[in-house]
């Protein structure tokens, strides 16, 4: 097992530099004047010397290799070169941004936990009833429903029936924690939704796997109560699927966060994501985007790596 | 013709080999798969409203001056009008259009060349395997839409004109949400095919003298064929929730097209509280739809993977 998390943690590095050859390359496909332009540095009318100088200033006149050894460098520094848009350094925007994400993310994750494993752990134990059915087709159509819309939802009938809105002027966690999480807790729920349903899904059809197998008649037969048997035998094998489930959906969160954030104005990592791809500000692109490539492979890792403490069964 | 190979054909895929006879496969789903039917009725009328968008008492989706702005539902404009003085009927139903032709075109491209992917990498193992699965792992790794979003941002200034049949944002929404699920087909088909090479008949193909060509696609094909199904089933609504998100962020199709996600988003949205129902008949055709798909998939994989049928 010892030689399996080495071999992942080795992978590591290969998956970061793969996927930041990747948006580089992508990012770096059009023509650096282009970027300029894009921001009315340079108009395409004036004259060649400017255009030059600029692009030696961010280094675009250089062959691609070498332009992204120099990002890759600095990068490993933490030093994301500055904003083509206001030429403000873009390591301390990340920074400030990352909490915010993180903040929404995680109490996507929780309310996905919250929701998710009861209603999943109700279906299961009561399979082929009513309540199972209507769970199904709730959870069914959890899955079915996008977030921008149930966002837009959130943000339109209420204001409609009761005059009410989320509040809109973000503050941060740190000055004022309550209202804080009254302005987070809305997209959070938006983007819980999805996932819920998703791990209500997993957990049933997992556990309903298990729920008929040898041991668990055995551990009824030693005469367990059924609460011990569902939730230490049963839920306890079909803690695997979820914990994958929670990590894959851990990624719906985050490419979630980029359409939340902008519905209800969170100023997080994925609203600048988003603001900086369309405006063509590659510099903070590329560094907003790999960051959350970045939190996404450790992830995937952590889970893989629990796998083996959830269920001893998984020797690697 | 049955209604299940009719949704299948509505899909886009090949009409499902029941497993028995071909009738009995067909009642016994309609028997035992009610939701799914469900969902396969509701695909059918989508399709059929989608297709049939220019008789069913539509106007021009993108013309100016149709009809008085921002008026509600009345009997002339069922879903009312937009703050152009569209009509949300017409717009929702040539919405459907969009959505149905990039989500086809997704999934039949992204399942098709996942599947080649996996059977040449699965089977010839080694480097092959090797670099394969490292460009899917790098691909799989990014979020879905910020690696769509990017690919965008890439490649908007130079679209091929393709002419009538797909405009050029849609062409680079199909080749944005290609690159996005192909990586993920190719590893679940990779698995399967990794399965396949190691049973017995395989062996038996090859002692036989049959050709590596031949086994992988006599043999081992075939036998991908009801998870291919299935993966298709579940790609689709993914595909279209993608366009529809990626259409609502702006970077979709054309400004002004009738899309589902982009009627829901940029300037229509100030006028949301005013005139729900600009803001609820796109969402709801959207989430019905991709229910619909949703529904039909789950019965599908109940009743074409045999690990799981005889279940419940």
């Amino acid at each position: 097992m010892q030689a399996y998390i080495a071999r992942r943690l080795i992978a590591v590095p290969f998956m970061l530099f793969g996927m930041s050859l990747l948006l580089f390359w992508l990012l770096f496909l059009r023509p650096g004047n282009a970027a300029l332009t894009g921001f009315g540095l340079v108009s395409p009318d004036q004259n060649a010397q400017a255009i030059a100088s600029l692009e030696e200033e961010f280094g675009l006149d250089k062959p691609f290799f070498v332009q992204y050894g120099k990002w890759a460098w600095n990068a490993l520094q933490g030093d994301f070169g500055i904003s083509l848009k206001n030429r403000r350094p873009v390591t301390p925007e990340i920074r400030s941004r990352l909490p915010v994400t993180a903040e929404l993310g995680l109490l996507t994750v929780l309310l996905t936990a919250v929701i998710g494993l009861p209603v999943g752990i109700i279906s299961a134990i009561r399979p082929g009833t009513f309540l199972d059915g209507l769970l199904r087709i709730v959870t069914i159509s959890g899955i079915s429903v996008p977030n921008f819309w149930v966002a837009t939802l959130v943000i339109t009938l209420p204001a409609i029936w009761w005059a009410w809105t989320p509040l809109w002027e973000y503050v941060r966690f740190e000055d004022d924690p309550i209202n804080n999480l009254k302005i987070v807790i809305w997209p959070a729920v938006t983007l819980a939704i999805a996932t819920a349903a998703y791990v209500a899904r997993i957990v049933r059809s997992s556990m309903l796997e298990t729920l008929y197998s040898d041991y668990v008649r055995t551990a009824r037969a030693k005469g367990l109560r059924e609460r011990a048997v569902v939730l230490r035998h049963v839920f306890r094998s079909s803690m695997i699927a979820v914990i994958t489930v929670i990590g894959i959906q851990l990624g719906a969160v985050l490419g979630g966060s980029v359409i939340a954030e902008q519905i209800f104005g969170i100023p997080g990592l994925g609203l600048l994501v988003f603001e900086s791809v369309v405006s063509i500000d590659y510099t903070v692109a590329l560094a907003a985007i790999m960051v959350f490539a970045f939190m996404f492979t450790i992830v995937n890792l952590v889970v893989d790596v629990s796998y083996t403490f959830v269920d001893p069964r998984i020797r690697y | 013709m049955t209604e299940t190979t009719e949704a299948a054909a509505a899909l886009g895929q090949e009409a499902i080999q029941p497993p028995a006879r071909r009738g009995a496969g067909v009642l016994r789903f309609l028997r035992q798969q009610r939701l799914g039917t469900i969902g396969a009725v509701l695909i059918i009328l989508m399709a059929i409203g989608a297709i049939a968008a220019p008789v069913l008492g539509t106007s021009d989706p993108e013309g100016f001056g149709v009809a008085p702005i921002l008026e509600g539902p009345s009997s002339s404009h069922i879903f009312g009008t937009n703050r152009e003085g569209r009509d949300v009927w017409s717009r929702v139903l040539y919405g459907g259009r969009v959505s149905l032709k990039i989500g086809l075109a997704t999934v039949v491209v992204a399942a098709l060349g996942g599947t080649a992917l996996a059977l040449i990498a699965g089977y010839l193992g080694g480097p092959v395997d090797f670099a394969f699965g490292r460009v899917a792992d790098v691909l799989i790794a990014f979020p879905s839409i910020l690696f769509a979003l990017t690919l965008h941002a890439s490649l908007r200034d130079e679209l091929p004109n393709l002419g009538e049949v797909l405009a050029a944002e849609e062409f680079l929404l199909v080749v944005a949400i290609c690159i996005v699920f192909t990586p993920v087909i190719f590893r679940i088909m990779r698995g399967n095919v990794l399965e396949q090479r190691a049973a017995i008949y395989v062996e038996s193909a090859r002692v036989i003298g049959a050709s590596e060509v031949r086994i992988m696609w006599r043999h081992i094909f075939p036998n991908l064929v009801g998870l291919l199904l299935i993966v298709m089933s579940t790609t689709l609504p993914a595909a279209i929730l993608t366009e529809s998100a990626l259409s609502f962020l702006g970077v979709g199709v054309q400004q002004g097209t009738p899309s589902w996600g982009a009627d829901l988003s940029g300037s229509n949205r100030a006028y949301f509280v005013s005139a729900p129902w600009i803001a609820i008949f796109p969402g709801l055709a959207l989430s019905v739809t991709v229910l619909a798909f949703n529904l039909f998939g789950d019965a599908l994989r109940d009743t074409l993977d045999p690990r799981l049928r005889g279940q419940r």
